[in-house]
């Protein structure tokens, strides 16, 4: 594992940190009445003490901040690719959830001074489900879904044109219906109420859809483009990289621009609003919505455009548990990748057949259709096709410069290696590593 | 108009939103003519069954205080009957009520006196 593989695959994980801490920082201005998860009147949100925790939660963001880019440092001198992965997984998941501390902290302590100061509104009025029927009557329009058909229609030329690839074609394709799916299954019509002023109300979920919809279309837009720019580029590795990177930005780009233009539209709206919905006692440490009173699943988030699920729910728990446990499983497979380096390369010769093999996976050429054996020393270029490509093991489909198409089961760090050349002209490479038995494997079939 | 939707009370969800209704029209808050949210978007609003909200479009709509359309949803109008019977009979029960909590007669008028300004100012 080389410090440039290391930034390469740090690239796509960093720009995540600074977006988090953004959106956890810009809580700490009121939007419909919200400060860090609670709910406070016009002259909380100006007391003094309300500021000095915010401030003291912003300054516990940005310790976590660096303590979070501090510990992608020691990531740079591992070798090992397996515990790399092991460690940039861990720092994922890490990133998950390690934001949430201040703010846990922080919304306690509001809550906290929201009793203290009686601000909270009456039991009864905090336990009343508030809706505004004169917004809730306004007619909800959707986009049209041909709007999503050129996109769709561009991600299929890869799809008609190129067969060789045509599983990751296909799901590419996929993609642009799903986000349209998404865009109108997973909203929540819920007005953003905040006070009697209907039309305030009515402006306020007028910015929400709008920009819903049109992150989902930009996004599903960048999908077609970006499925046709990969098709084209495909030979060409820096070309592709680079449409990788554009793909990226974009959807980073549009994602996080509008979701912070909505806030900002819900902060200056909501500036001199009156306060009558006050949901906090629904909203555990301000992040999870717990309501049993409610039968949907899914709900809109309080700010911004988002949607979040409603864990009073019996099938929102399961699935979130399952989530829960996938990611956290995860490192697993850094695990694994620490037990396919450690396993040395095999090659053994039987009376019928020579087989590779490593880590569960084997080659083999039966012995009747060997036609040639020979010993090197030095192995020729390789590119992959198929297969895995370690420091410490290649095995699979590879190209290799001058031999074409051959299959690999090698250590490639020491020679030498046996190359065997089949009847039918296939290529097979087989030894290496610190214990090799070409030499004496090809003595033996000679 | 807010409809706020107690669960933890007694008074079932369907009718909370029939007395709220009524009250707002009652007030004029909610006007003739105007459309109210359909069956599916009330159901989605306030995060209750369908069926809830279908039953207190029915009440409201037998008692004559709105008009469904199959496309329009629903539009708020006002009983053209006046008050029928089970009406009077909800408040010849109110005032027996009260009537048993101490109040005389003088006391019950300038209540309701009190409550018709509250609920529809001016009229």
């Amino acid at each position: 594992m080389t410090l440039f593989w290391a930034l390469i695959a740090w690239l796509p994980a960093l720009p995540a940190l600074p977006i988090i801490y953004f959106m956890r920082k810009n809580e700490c201005k009121p939007k419909k009445n919200i400060i860090v998860g609670i709910t406070l009147p016009w002259e909380g949100q100006r007391d003094e003490a309300v500021l000095a925790f915010l401030e003291q939660y912003k300054k516990e963001l940005k310790l976590v901040c660096w303590l979070m880019l501090a510990a992608i440092v020691p990531s740079l001198l591992i070798r090992s690719a397996g515990v790399f992965l092991t460690y940039w997984l861990l720092w994922i998941i890490a990133l998950c959830f390690v934001f949430f501390i201040p703010y846990v902290r922080c919304n306690k302590s509001l809550r906290q001074i929201k009793d203290e100061r009686g601000w909270r509104l009456d039991a009864e009025e905090t336990s009343q489900v508030v809706t505004d029927l004169k917004a809730a009557a306004e007619e909800m329009r959707w986009l049209s879904p041909w709007w999503f058909l050129p996109p769709f229609l561009l991600s299929l030329l890869p799809l008609c044109f190129d067969r060789t690839f045509w599983p990751f074609w296909a799901i590419e394709a996929a993609m642009v219906p799903v986000f349209y799916l998404c865009y109108r299954y997973l909203y929540r019509r819920r007005a953003d109420v905040v006070d009697e002023d209907s039309s305030r109300t009515k402006a306020l979920t007028r910015i929400r859809r709008y920009n819903w919809g049109k992150c989902w279309l930009i996004v599903a837009w960048a999908t077609g483009f970006f499925n046709a720019g990969m098709w084209l580029t495909l030979d060409h590795i820096w070309w592709c990289m680079a449409v990788i990177l554009a793909y990226g930005l974009v959807v980073c780009i549009t994602v996080v621009s509008i979701e912070f233009r909505v806030r900002r539209l819900q902060e200056k709206l909501t500036a001199d609003s009156g306060r009558l919905v006050d949901e906090d006692d629904r909203w555990l440490w301000g992040i999870l919505y717990y309501n049993p009173n409610d039968t949907r699943m899914i709900v809109n988030d309080r700010i911004g455009m988002n949607t979040t699920v409603n864990l009073a729910r019996r099938p929102v728990q399961v699935f979130m548990g399952l989530m829960l446990a996938l990611l956290l499983a995860c490192p697993l497979a850094g695990v694994w990748l620490i037990g396919m380096e450690n396993t040395p390369v095999e090659l053994e010769i039987t009376d019928t057949e020579i087989t590779g093999t490593h880590y569960g996976g084997h080659w083999s050429v039966p012995l009747e259709d060997v036609a040639e054996v020979e010993v090197i020393t030095e192995l020729p270029r390789l590119s992959r096709v198929a297969g895995t490509g370690m420091d410490s093991a290649l095995t699979g489909q590879f190209n290799a410069g001058g031999w074409g198409r051959v299959t690999l089961c090698i250590d490639p760090r020491t020679g030498p290696w046996l190359k065997v050349t089949a009847a039918d002209g296939k290529i097979y490479l087989f030894g290496g590593g610190m214990e090799s038995a070409a030499e004496e494997s090809a003595e033996k079939l000679q | 108009m807010l409809l706020r939707l107690d669960f933890s009370s007694g008074v079932p969800i369907y009718q909370q939103i029939r007395n709220q209704v009524v009250v707002s029209i009652a007030s004029g808050e909610l006007e003739p003519g105007e459309k109210l949210p359909t069956i599916r978007a009330l159901a989605e609003e306030a995060g209750i069954n369908m069926m809830t909200a279908s039953k207190a479009y029915q009440l409201l709509k037998a008692e004559g205080y709105i008009t469904t359309g199959r496309r329009d949803g629903a539009t708020v109008r006002i009983p053209s009957a006046g008050a029928g019977p089970e009406a009077v009979e909800g408040l010849r029960l109110r005032l027996c009520e009260l009537r048993l909590a101490g109040m005389g007669k003088e006391a019950i008028l300038e209540l309701c006196g009190k409550l018709i300004d509250e609920e529809a100012p001016g009229k």
